[in-house]
């Protein structure tokens, strides 16, 4: 292989995947009122809402590496935005891949699978973050947020970064496109 | 036959024994216009004072439930009985909530959540005519017959609350609550 020219095409497809649970909090509150007969008549009604605790992430983009230099590493980040409704606006973040054992690796055919890094930061705008282990959640994350989709306010609010070493490039075999998915779970704190 | 004071003595007609200060003629027109006063007196207290009453009743609490999906709006609606005892059962309704200056909010601690009051006066309605807070919707009539609806149409009118899907969005997850509060008038 001319590994100063190989063409490694890498496609890495991200999901999208919101999660939630409901905070149940009940909150007893008077009841109704009804008016009497008279020159005015005057009633009350209470009204109970509870909203659930959600979270979003969107922007996401897929991945590609195309061409790269085998010699030298790979890296690819992107902007995304993840939102929270939670009085802290935190979340937690778990990644798992396409590999065996949800392993972040990429394949083509037959060929020997190839490795490649999850980097999570909790601003956008961001080259390198917090290494991610596949099923493992990072915790602690806060989001700058205010609209589920960032249709409004900040317009991204956390990093995804994706990298191949160098040492692995110069493992993959020059031609075949190797693929993969990498599947972002997100839940409230 | 209408009794007239003159002279502070009871005279029952103008007979000309009786009417030598007034003459009369000035008689005859004094005793009618205190008879037409008199009429007039008998007409308007012969309106009973409940005519001009009003009442509301079957109200229920709003309960929204845990909210889930934040992107579409949620409404609640009740049909209430609205009575009233002018001629055309007419009314008017003004609402306010329990935020700050009777703005129409929830709160869960420091947090609040908007909501839209509605009205129509007919009931089993879903949608109706927007309220602002502390302003009155008038010209509005029920063919209730009894104050509680107990005959005639079980209710009158249809009360909803909305909230909306921008409002859920930006609110913070929590409990929320508060008292919307309806004065009925009539017309």
């Amino acid at each position: 292989m001319d590994r100063g020219r190989a063409m490694i095409r890498v496609g890495i497809r991200t999901l999208l995947i919101t999660s939630g649970f409901a905070v149940a909090m009940s909150q007893t509150a008077h009841a109704s009122t009804q008016g009497t007969l008279g020159a005015t008549s005057t009633g009350s009604v209470t009204i109970n809402a509870t909203i659930a605790s959600r979270v979003q992430i969107s922007g996401l983009s897929d991945v590609t590496f195309n061409a790269v230099d085998p010699s030298v590493a790979a890296s690819s980040a992107q902007n995304v935005c993840v939102w929270s409704n939670t009085s802290t606006r935190g979340y937690r973040i778990t990644a798992a891949g396409s590999g065996s054992g949800s392993a972040f690796t990429l394949a083509s055919g037959t060929l020997p699978v190839v490795p490649y890094s999850v980097e999570w930061a909790g601003s956008s705008g961001q080259a390198s973050g917090s290494a991610l282990s596949s099923g493992t959640a990072l915790t602690g994350l806060t989001s700058t947020a205010t609209n589920p989709t960032c249709a409004s306010g900040a317009t991204s609010s956390a990093s995804l970064i994706v990298k191949m070493a160098s040492a692995d490039l110069q493992n993959m075999q020059a031609g075949p496109t190797y693929t993969g998915t990498l599947t972002l779970l997100v839940a409230p704190e | 036959m209408v009794a007239v004071m003159i002279d502070g003595a009871r005279s029952r007609d103008c007979s000309p024994s009786r009417h030598r200060y007034l003459g009369r003629g000035a008689c005859h027109r004094l005793i009618t216009r205190l008879a037409a006063l008199l009429v007039a007196a008998v007409a308007v207290s012969a309106a009973p004072a409940s005519a001009q009453k009003v009442r509301v009743d079957g109200l229920t609490d709003v309960n929204f439930g845990t909210i889930v999906n934040l992107t579409a709006d949620s409404r609640q609606s009740q049909s209430i009985c609205v009575y009233s005892q002018t001629a055309n059962g007419g009314y008017n309704v003004r609402t306010f909530g329990s935020g700050p200056g009777g703005a129409f909010t929830l709160a869960s601690g420091g947090d609040l959540l908007a909501y839209e009051v509605q009205w129509n006066a007919a009931p089993g309605q879903t949608s109706g005519t927007m309220l602002s807070a502390n302003t009155t919707l008038a010209g509005l009539t029920s063919a209730a017959s009894h104050q509680v609806c107990n005959n005639g149409p079980p209710t009158t009118a249809s009360l909803i609350v909305v909230l909306r899907a921008a409002n859920l969005a930006g609110a913070t997850a929590g409990a929320y609550s508060g008292t919307l509060t309806l004065v009925i008038g009539a017309e």
